[in-house]
């Protein structure tokens, strides 16, 4: 998408010295983003053959089921969501309060941390470093590393939106603000709790589960929502409709977004599940109104591409809280209890609304950073791709979980390979297409050899 | 803000309080009023970055003690507890891992193992059955307190009841009824003389399956699982999704022999299995000669697998796995009537006391 902002050209200047100092490290992270995006979509679509063809791959040990399946996951949550999230946070803060991005080396050297990080926990789930907790598989060392690398790149953000222009934060700014803070706070937390203090059976589970609730409640939540109501508000110029309702929304959403995550049936203290079917009812208020406010805005904003993906990802996010909101209640949460529903759903949460809403944007700022943009004809055949990969990767397993129950593999799951496979193209075409681009931007200009000798200045500095 | 908005935060600030904090509820109602007054009257700004990073710090440490730290003061209190196993042996449980075991789990863990198998049990609901014994001198107090029983729980009389409650023989008061109606019932028979005797019955797939109570049983455990099964397990492996069966009591399931088997080849065990194979934790070695080698028939040729260590420990920690199959207080598994059973005079009398509430248990 090689539309230029309107406003980018009205005041060229300012803006201009912003993109050039997120250029590098956006780029950076946005490319590790991309490409852990399609270790991701390969590595999932063998999960899902190697459940279909019997006695495929069976001699290696680290290609089995087991392994390759939380590998794909830690790819795609750590890998690819927070990463391209970070990128992102990066340009809007920086832009919002109209300041360059502050200590941009911290975003490199933290990056790079971060990537071996994820990169020592893909490797150490294969080769059988598997903690057992589901949203924290990666090895007990690499925990340390990614908070490391994590807190390098939230010192420049926070740094950066600290500096910002005016004193009054837009609601982007408090979604992103907060969300930078919250990943190392739960990180870390969990990381004591499970290790340092040796929490004792199944305390560790419950830890663990709280740490999932929070970092797709609150955390990818926030980033996709922060994200969304930064490019709605764009073209009606800052305006925001309904301020007190977003304010609302957030406070509401961060309190009962970060305490729950307790399955039904869960062998734990009555109470625990109790509590998060009653904080999910109180996160669902608001879910609506955040839907509202952002309902509200897009109506205002242009009717582009991206905004469009926006508006499908605001879509999915809508159906997402809806199932998630009647599946709390132990009524409808029975059916679904252990079956394929759940992990589909989350995998429609993921993609279909922070994957998609990032990966929007993404395709927005890009044009800014290099003079050579995407291709705009792949970009659209790798959207469409992307949409039904995730749609066919999701939906019909999450039915078939719901119909055939547990301990059944639903026919679903073969569609979901199909969706899968979808994926793969879709992610391997975005990888082309944004290597292609860099590519040529390198040959077309020099702006990116200007690029790489600061930003060798910048590392001996950090 | 407006003060319709601020009123609703605090409302919130009120009920969060007082329901997740537990504060005195004066105090909640304070602090609720004083939240809507900063908020609505005085302005306070809820967007500085201030409010929000102490915002954002308030809630992580509300987060953080209603959900960690509440229930790990409750669980740290857990214990071992007494219970029986099928021979009537008493012993204490949860029993560590021993030997092998322990390796066992290592190797469950590495391989993901939980990734399509948990390791937890689920019940959908309790039911009691209730008799009732009446002698001469209380009968028609007894059947009186049945008739009452009937119109307060909206339960019909029938069979001995409704002919008549015949004395000197135990009769069922009610089937399938609730926790409540079970207490009520004790409660109503009990004061008006009558000998009572109930039986607890549990239902859900997952559990033993019953003919009568639990016909869709698919016998994964007794019980549920509750917290003091994982006593002494680092990071049980509980799992969320169930491509395979539950295997928390998959040691009083299968044996050695089948478990190999299932490992190294599945579809020799059951033809649709979709459990994948696990050729790597196997050596193929020339000849059959020795213990626990495993043949497959590979078309006119065969092949021999011996198991490695790994694949020794494995299934010594599987057959490890019997938790979902004691009961425990919290958890009792199915108790049928006594009163069908000779048992001696005194026994029935400490299980009248004890029955009435979910929570009972009797050895
Ligand atoms: C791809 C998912 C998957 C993985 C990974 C997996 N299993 Fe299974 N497992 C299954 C399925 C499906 C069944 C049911 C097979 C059948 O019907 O025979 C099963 C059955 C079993 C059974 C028999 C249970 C019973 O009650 O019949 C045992 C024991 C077992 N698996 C152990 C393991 C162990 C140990 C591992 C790890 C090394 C493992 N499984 C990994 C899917 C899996």
């Amino acid at each position: 998408m090689s539309s230029e902002s309107k406003e980018g050209e009205a005041n060229k200047d300012p803006r201009d010295v912003v993109d050039d100092s997120c250029k590098g490290p956006f780029l950076f992270l946005a490319f590790s983003a991309i490409i852990w995006l399609l270790v991701y979509s390969i590595f999932s679509m063998l999960s899902g053959v190697k459940v279909h063809s019997y006695g495929m791959m069976v001699d290696t040990a680290w290609l089995s089921y087991g392994r390759i399946q939380p590998a794909s996951q830690l790819a795609l949550q750590y890998g690819f969501l927070v990463q391209l999230g970070l990128a992102i946070s990066a340009w809007i803060l920086s832009h919002r309060g109209k300041t360059v991005l502050v200590d941009g080396g911290y975003l490199y050297f933290g990056g790079l941390i971060w990537n071996v990080g994820v990169t020592l926990g893909f490797v150490g789930i294969l080769s059988g470093g598997i903690s057992g907790l589901e949203g924290l598989q990666m090895p007990v060392h690499v925990i340390p590393i990614l908070l490391t690398g994590y807190v390098l790149v939230g010192v420049s953000l926070v740094q950066t939106n600290n500096r910002r222009t005016d004193e009054q934060m837009s609601p982007a700014q408090w979604f992103l603000f907060t969300a930078t803070l919250w990943l190392p706070w739960i990180l870390g937390s969990a990381y004591l709790l499970i290790y340092y203090f040796k929490a004792k059976g199944v305390m560790a589970n419950i830890v663990d589960w709280w740490f999932m609730q929070n970092f797709s409640k609150v955390y990818l939540t926030f980033i996709a929502l922060g994200v969304c109501s930064h490019f709605f508000s764009l073209s009606n110029s800052y305006r925001l409709i309904g301020r007190g309702y977003a304010l609302f929304a957030f406070w509401i959403l961060l309190l009962f977004g970060s305490i729950g995550g307790v399955s039904l049936a869960a062998p734990v203290p009555a109470w625990l599940p109790a509590l998060s079917t009653v904080t999910s009812v109180f996160y669902f208020i608001g879910i609506v109104s955040i839907w509202y406010v952002l309902y509200h805005m897009q109506n205002g904003a242009s009717a582009e591409d991206n905004i469009s993906l926006m508006r499908l990802g605001l879509i999915v996010f809508g159906v997402v809280s809806i199932l998630n909101f009647l599946f709390a209640f132990p009524m409808m949460g029975k059916s679904a209890e252990f079956t394929t529903f759940g992990p589909s759903i989350e995998l429609l949460f993921n993609l279909g609304f922070v994957g998609l809403v990032l990966l929007a944007s993404f395709y927005y700022i890009f044009p800014h950073m290099v003079k050579f943009g995407l291709s705009p004809k792949i970009t659209k055949i790798q959207n469409i791709i992307f949409i039904l990969g995730f749609m066919i990767a999701s939906l019909p397993s999450a039915l078939g979980g719901l119909m055939s129950g547990d301990a059944v593999l639903g026919s679903g799951f073969y569609f979901s390979s199909v969706g899968d496979l979808f994926l793969v193209f879709a992610s391997l075409l975005l990888f082309l297409n944004f290597l292609y681009a860099i590519i040529m931007s390198i040959k077309t200009c020099d702006c990116l050899s200007q690029l790489f000798s600061k930003e060798q200045a910048k590392e001996v500095e950090a | 803000m407006t003060i319709g908005l601020s009123f609703i935060m605090g409302l919130v600030a009120a009920s969060v309080s007082y329901f997740m904090l537990s504060l005195w509820w004066p105090v909640a109602i304070i602090l609720g009023i004083a939240v809507w007054l900063a908020f609505g009257l005085f302005g306070l700004k809820m967007d500085s970055a201030f409010t929000l990073l102490s915002g954002a710090i308030l809630v992580f440490c509300i987060s953080l003690s209603v959900m960690i730290m509440r229930s790990s003061d409750q669980l740290s209190g857990l214990q071992y507890a007494d219970t029986v196993d099928e021979t009537g042996t008493e012993f204490r449980y949860p029993v560590p891992l021993l030997g092998n075991a322990p390796s066992g789990e290592r190797v469950y863990r590495s391989h993901g193992c939980a990734a399509c198998h948990t390791q937890h049990v689920t019940h959908e609901g309790v039911e009691f059955d209730i008799k009732a014994l009446a002698s001469e001198k209380n009968h028609s107090a007894v059947k009186e307190a049945v008739n009452r029983f009937y119109q307060v729980t909206g339960n019909p009389a029938s069979g001995g009841i409704a002919l008549g409650l015949p004395v000197g023989e135990w009769e069922t008061v009610a089937l399938g009824v609730s926790v409540s109606d079970a207490a009520k019932a004790r409660g109503f028979l009990s004061s008006a003389g009558a000998s009572v005797d109930v039986q607890v019955r549990f239902n859900g797939e997952d559990l033993e399956k019953d003919n009568f109570s639990n016909p869709d049983g698919r016998g994964w455990g007794k019980r549920r699982s509750v917290a003091r099964d994982y006593l002494f397990v680092e990071r049980p492996m509980l799992g969320s999704v169930r491509i395979g069966p539950d295997l928390s009591n998959v040691g009083t399931r299968l044996n050695r022999s089948t478990l190999m088997r299932l490992l190294l080849d599945p579809k020799s065990i059951r033809r649709n299995s979709k459990m994948p194979q696990h050729r790597f934790l196997f050596d193929v070695v020339k000849e059959s000669n020795e213990k626990g080698i495993i043949t497959i028939r590979n078309k006119d040729e065969q092949v021999f697998y011996k198991p490695t260590k790994e694949a020794e420990a494995l299934v010594d920690y599987l057959l490890s796995l019997k938790s979902a199959n004691y009961p425990l207080e919290e958890a009792p598994v199915y108790q049928p009537f006594t009163s069908s059973l000779p048992k001696p005079e005194e026994a029935k009398k400490e299980m009248e006391e004890k029955t009435g509430d979910e929570g009972s248990d009797t050895k």
